[in-house]
């Protein structure tokens, strides 16, 4: 009874509405209690916004006769290493090849067949590397690779044959640049005797599927089940292809598909038309801008971008961070994991979730100019790209020109998985393909990619900026909030009031918690405390009449 | 006015460039279609030695054939641990057994005779080459390994102990246990979960077996 009457006088003190929905019609509306206060503003160390290493490459350049364009990235690529992946690393002198990190044999370049003034038979050797793997001897990841602020999902990557250190150096473990998402999209020119060199230096089988680029199909294809056996860690597989038609491609990894590409084993494959003294970048490390456009591209265009869109469900990629044992992973990839339950997490931009994207994938325009755009959906859903301020024409599906009579204007592209466009982004101001200068937004606009694991704004996000709102940092001049926030980890780890920056009333703050400020507070704890001693009483009680009936059992019987 | 400023800039350049000349054969940097070798050391004497106390000549061979010994590893070396004397000029023969590349790379070594401290050997594809360094006057364990991603993780990992060295370093196969431990499940077969039983019941009896004799 009393238990009773101290939960009643409990419930009273926490709140008589949800006892007797009328109470306050008899006592008078309720007193005024301040609802708590908010908590302080999280005071952040100022994140890098840009954090070039080397300004000096973004001018243009030539490097052994060849001419690199400049490019306005934070983070542009490297235009030594560009002039060797023209060339040929077997084509550049000493020096150059020293800039980079390339091995001597990754890319080589002979014979002038058809005497046209580039080089006929290349030889393309690519690695497997992984990101963000297990360490047996730290927490940490190895070679680490951030996607966005704070975050390292595990992938593989085919990257250019390298040297040296996988990571900057020994105490830093951050991958070197050639290591890093997406594949390296690869250029070939139609026509040449193309000699494709997989080195699996990873622990699991791989192969090369040449997706949409003439080859033929015995030992070349790239499918287990079909045309080859596995490439095994330490071996090797040579792919040669004469392509005849030229286009936006794809390669893939075929093994274990639904896991390998979606783990990062999938890249953007071009093939230029054949030219004269048409010498293509066979590299675009981390894609984005073309810094040597091909002959053919450069006839239409201003310049070109590289656009590799991918997904990645961390329940699958964050499994190489379980465990180091291969055969644990095996099992786990291929047998536990289930794609048809997966959900993907973080939307990628060229191997970056907004806002690195704004380090390396802006799209920077001058008015009345042509720039080439090449899209890969490499997710397992459709995207539906969005330009803000423009339409773009489409000019190619999955490397087959359109009619140009044929060909369809507009602002949402939408593009199947594996699928790839060429788009015609003209930035005349006529109201249709540009509405102007400014700072425009480009990404999908299936909503959660827009997001960082929930997280708006990540994902996908990036921009096509106009050069004259290009500050110092490489990044554009906004006219709405600071995009400062956005480069701390805390933002994505839901730690930061979305609204923080522009919040000057705290209106949106996070809330403090309740704690104890009035008298009936101070009352209802004692109450609850009473209670529970009712309670231990009432079971002690019952302890004891138990025990007596046991007591009197026993003695019974005995 | 002008010329001898000229000529003065010529001096510097010569100067400049055999200082270059003569940093680049220090650094005893070797590279080609085969690979690299990186930061060797013929006859440089570390800080403390007053002269080469010898001469010995190792092989390493590299290739996921010396996995084999150690489950859980794809690649390995055919040796995971070195002892060499101090002060001693080491040739080391590197052996490539597979179709990829592959390093052997020492790090902690004397940065004013190695930069950054390492004597590194790299090899493109199957092949051999030979390297040199003279090991520094310490006891001391230095790491050696693969850096291609994740092969010093899947195995291709080594010591190298001069003068005895001072320890083990984490997971080297064979040798030492990892410290980001893997997990596993437990074999439930029938000798097993019986040994396991044993071993239970043995500790129980025990304890209650000495709780009565405490009582008694």
């Amino acid at each position: 009874m009393s238990a009773i009457t101290l939960s009643v006088i409990a419930l009273f003190l926490y709140d008589p509405y949800l006892m007797y929905e009328r109470f306050f019609e008899y006592t008078g509306m309720p007193s005024y209690k301040e609802a708590p206060i908010s908590k302080p503003k999280a005071g952040l160390a100022n994140p890098m916004i840009c954090d070039e290493d080397y300004p000096e490459w973004r001018k243009a350049y030539t490097i052994g006769g060849i001419d690199i364009q400049a490019s306005d990235a934070c983070n542009p690529d490297n235009p030594y290493e560009v002039a060797a992946f023209v060339r040929g690393t077997n084509n550049v002198i000493m020096p150059v090849l020293m800039k980079t990190q390339l091995s001597d044999d990754a890319v080589i370049k002979t014979n002038d067949r058809d005497g046209d003034g580039d080089p006929d038979d290349i030889i393309i050797r690519v690695e497997v590397a992984e990101l963000n793997g297990r360490s047996p001897d730290e927490l940490g990841f190895i070679p680490g690779f951030e996607i966005a602020p704070g975050i390292r999902p595990g992938a593989w990557v085919f990257a250019p044959k390298s040297r040296g250190m996988s990571t900057v150096n020994r105490l830093d473990l951050t991958a070197n640049h050639l290591l890093r998402l997406p594949s390296a999209p690869i250029r070939v020119e139609a026509g040449d005797n193309i000699t494709l060199i997989l080195e699996n230096t990873h622990y699991f089988p791989h192969t090369i599927h040449l997706h949409g680029v003439d080859h033929v199909f015995s030992n070349n294809d790239g499918v287990p089940q079909t045309s080859e056996k596995m490439t095994m860690p330490g071996e090797q597989h040579v792919y040669k292809m004469k392509p005849r038609h030229a286009g936006t491609m794809m390669y893939h990894c075929h093994v274990q598909v639904q896991v390998h590409m979606m783990m990062g084993l999938q890249g953007i494959f071009v093939v230029e038309e054949n030219k004269p003294n048409n010498w293509v970048q066979t590299f675009n490390v981390g894609a984005g801008k073309v810094r040597h456009p091909s002959v053919a591209v450069m006839e239409d265009y201003a310049q070109e971008y590289d656009m590799h869109y991918q997904a990645i469900d961390t329940s699958l990629n964050n499994m190489i961070q379980t465990t180091n044992d291969p055969r644990q992973l095996a099992k786990k990839m291929n047998r536990v994991y289930d794609i048809t339950d997966g959900t993907d997490d973080y939307f990628l931009l060229n191997g970056r979730s907004f806002p690195y994207t704004l380090r390396e994938s802006l799209i920077t325009v001058e008015p009345d100019q042509h720039t080439k755009l090449r899209v890969l959906n490499g997710t397992t859903e459709v995207i539906a790209l969005h330009t803000h301020g423009h339409k773009a024409t489409i000019t190619a599906y999955d490397g087959v020109d359109v009619n140009p009579a044929a060909r369809i204007t507009r602002d949402v592209y939408d593009l199947a998985s594996a699928q790839r466009l060429d788009l015609d982004l003209y930035t005349k101001d006529d109201g249709l393909h540009s509405y102007g200068e400014g700072v425009w937004l480009m990404h999908d606009h299936a909503e959660r990619a827009i997001t960082t694991n929930g997280i708006n704004p990540g994902g996908n996000v990036s921009q096509i900026v106009y050069r004259k709102y290009l500050n110092k940092n490489a990044m554009a001049n906004v006219e709405g909030g600071s995009v400062m926030p956005y480069f701390s980890p805390e933002y994505y780890q839901g730690e930061l009031p979305t609204w923080s920056a522009s919040d000057a009333f705290g209106w949106w703050d996070d809330v403090a918690g309740r704690s104890i400020s009035t008298y009936k507070d101070v009352i209802l704890i004692i109450v609850l405390g009473m209670l529970t001693g009712v309670l231990f009483l009432l079971f002690n009680v019952w302890y004891n009449f138990l025990h007596d009936i046991a007591i009197k059992l026993k003695g019974r019987r005995s | 006015m002008k010329f001898p400023c000229q000529s003065l800039m010529l001096t510097l350049l010569i100067v400049f460039a055999t200082a270059a000349q003569a940093e680049m054969s220090h650094m005893g940097m070797r590279m080609g279609e085969w690979g690299m070798v990186m930061n060797e050391n013929y006859d440089q004497l570390p800080q403390g030695c007053d002269a080469i106390a010898g001469e010995v000549n190792v092989t390493i061979k590299a290739g996921r054939e010396y996995a084999k010994e150690f489950p859980g590893t794809i690649f390995g070396y055919s040796q995971h641990e070195f002892d060499f004397p101090k002060c001693t000029r080491v040739n080391v023969t590197f052996i490539n057994e597979d179709n990829i590349r592959h390093q052997f790379m020492i790090h902690g070594l004397p940065t004013y005779l190695h930069p950054q401290g390492m004597f590194h050997l790299e090899l493109y594809s199957k092949g051999e080459i030979t390297g040199t360094f003279i090991t520094p006057k310490t006891e001391q364990t230095y790491l050696a390994h693969c850096d291609v991603a994740q092969h010093m993780e899947k195995g291709m990992k080594a010591q190298i102990k001069v003068g005895g060295g001072n320890g083990n370093l984490p997971s080297i196969p064979g040798i030492s246990g990892q410290l980001n431990k893997d997990v596993y499940e437990l074999d439930l077969s029938i000798e097993n979960i019986l040994l396991i039983f044993a071993l239970f019941i043995l500790g129980l009896s025990s304890c209650l077996f000495f709780f009565v004799w405490y009582k008694a």
